[in-house]
């Protein structure tokens, strides 16, 4: 099941301040990417709200529940990282199954749960491979259905596809559409792409320089014409790009 | 194309420099005498003897025992440092003064010792095998254990794996190809060490036969002896070393 997220004046300090105060609802089912200029916090922003970060100030509830505080929340949260982690001396099909043990599922279970993701992913066929044995999309596809396989309340995805080329970026950004339509999750996509987060986010939002703080927030249902809205985000993104320079030098 | 295959199979070049090796072999031990020098022939004889009467199969199976003891409790242990290490960092650091010390001290203190403390006994070698190859094989195991990718075991954090799966499905495997490694170095170093501890006071294995062999001045068995353990050394890295780490790394 897809759950809302809350991010309610969320901070984080790494000796400076990196991230000043975030703070946005995101519905369940929505497809939120995260914009903004390099070295802005978007990747630590992404690792607070999955929990392996703990915010400087701040909170962060799924579903209700707050992910920071006494014990774990019951929400299930897939991550896919800018690399694939997969395990490299397991085949694609036991990485996959691997992540459901904690679940309690069965053997039989877990491998079909595993196989369905596999071929939702468009890796029918090679379940067998290890991951050394398939190519960079393909790695990068196993390891979106392992996070699709935990069935996730939240999906979080940071820059999956920045090391793939332009074919297979288009490719797979197309596949993770489909996926996020046939299975309804909430994901929150960090991205530096513009044209990337216009083509697959039904919300945008763009992060200011460091220390950051929301910049603008958009909803992504067509009533901007998608050139304007890519224009406007590109001026924004070069505004944010130029005050962080100044106050870096 | 084949011919050139052959070539390389046959290490045609090698055999040519061992064919002038024991030439010069021959000149030499019949320019200064067969106790010096014995001839490749004697040496050949010899080593015919020792595969006919047996000889050859009790001194390498009593070396071959001395060294599974000594070497055997030495990788049990060094897993035992290396979960330690893995567990915790204070520990991490004890275990990494402490092989730096082991690694230090030299085969001769060992020998010496445990003479003293175990007498003329077949614990002797074990023991001085199982001290010089322990700092070898927890070494590697311990940097195992520190190379083990970090962005994994988040991954697994991630995915809310117990520390046992984590264990098995993360770190074990990291670890395996350091485990075979410093297997092969500490297996390589407990014949060669294990061999030289033979020469006080045991009876069998392949050190204390050489020993033998010089004091009855029949020098042809010391070199039939010293083939004897390249032959071993180099057929247990073929057959058991090499064959495991190919197994274990299939993945790759």
């Amino acid at each position: 099941m897809a759950v809302a997220l809350e991010v309610a004046g969320v901070g984080k300090d790494f000796l400076i301040p990196i991230i000043e105060s975030v703070s946005f609802d995101v519905d369940a089912g929505d497809f939120v990417c995260l914009l903004g200029p390099n070295g802005c916090g978007k990747t630590t922003l992404l690792r607070i709200v999955g929990g392996l970060e703990a915010p400087s100030r701040g909170t962060v509830t799924l579903g209700g529940e707050p992910v920071f505080g006494s014990g774990r929340h019951t929400r299930k949260v897939g991550v896919v990282f800018q690399e694939d982690r997969l395990l490299p001396w397991l085949t694609l099909r036991e990485n996959v199954e691997l992540v459901q043990k904690p679940l309690g599922a069965d053997a039989p279970l877990r491998r079909r749960t595993a196989d369905r993701y596999l071929r939702l992913a468009g890796l029918a066929g090679f379940e067998e491979y290890y991951p050394s044995r398939v190519s960079g999309g393909m790695r990068q596809r196993a390891a979106i259905a392992r996070a699709l396989a935990i069935e996730p309340d939240l999906l979080l995805m940071d820059e999956p596809f920045g090391s793939l080329d332009a074919q297979n970026r288009r490719i797979m950004q197309n596949e993770v559409r489909r996926i996020w339509r046939e299975t309804g999750r909430t994901i929150l996509f960090v991205t530096h792409a513009i044209e990337e987060a216009v083509a697959i986010g039904t919300t945008l939002i763009m992060l200011s320089a460091r220390p950051s703080r929301i910049r603008t927030l958009v909803r992504n249902d067509g009533r901007v014409e998608r050139a304007k809205l890519i224009d406007d985000l590109n001026t924004m993104i070069m505004e944010e790009v130029e005050r962080q320079q100044a106050a870096g030098s | 194309m084949t011919a050139g295959r052959w070539t390389q199979r046959l290490h045609l070049p090698t055999l040519a420099v061992a064919a002038v090796v024991v030439a010069g072999w021959l000149v030499l031990s019949w320019r200064y005498g067969a106790f010096v020098l014995p001839s490749p022939l004697a040496v050949l004889r010899g080593l015919v003897e020792i595969v006919r009467s047996g000889e050859v199969w009790a001194h390498t199976g009593a070396s071959l025992a001395r060294i599974a003891a000594g070497f055997g409790a030495a990788v049990v242990v060094a897993l035992g440092m290396g979960l330690l290490a893995f567990l915790s960092r204070t520990a991490r650091a004890v275990v990494h003064d402490v092989l730096a010390v082991l690694n230090a001290t030299s085969v001769f203190v060992w020998i010496v010792i445990s003479i003293i403390w175990f007498g003329l006994s077949n614990w002797a070698p074990i023991f001085t095998t199982f001290m010089i190859t322990l700092p070898v094989v927890a070494s590697t195991l311990v940097e195992g254990v520190e190379s083990v990718d970090r962005r994994l075991l988040e991954m697994g954090d991630v995915y809310r794996l117990s520390g046992r799966q984590k264990f098995a499905a993360i770190v074990v495997p990291s670890i395996v190809p350091y485990l075979v490694a410093g297997m092969k170095v500490g297996f390589g170093l407990a014949l060669k060490v294990s061999v030289m501890a033979e020469i006080f006071g045991v009876t069998t294995g392949i050190g204390y036969v050489m020993n033998y062999s010089r004091e009855i001045l029949a020098t042809q068995m010391v070199f039939v002896w010293a083939i004897v353990m390249i032959l071993v050394m180099m057929t247990t890295d073929k057959l058991l070393f090499d064959t495991m780490s190919r197994r274990l790394t299939r993945w790759r």
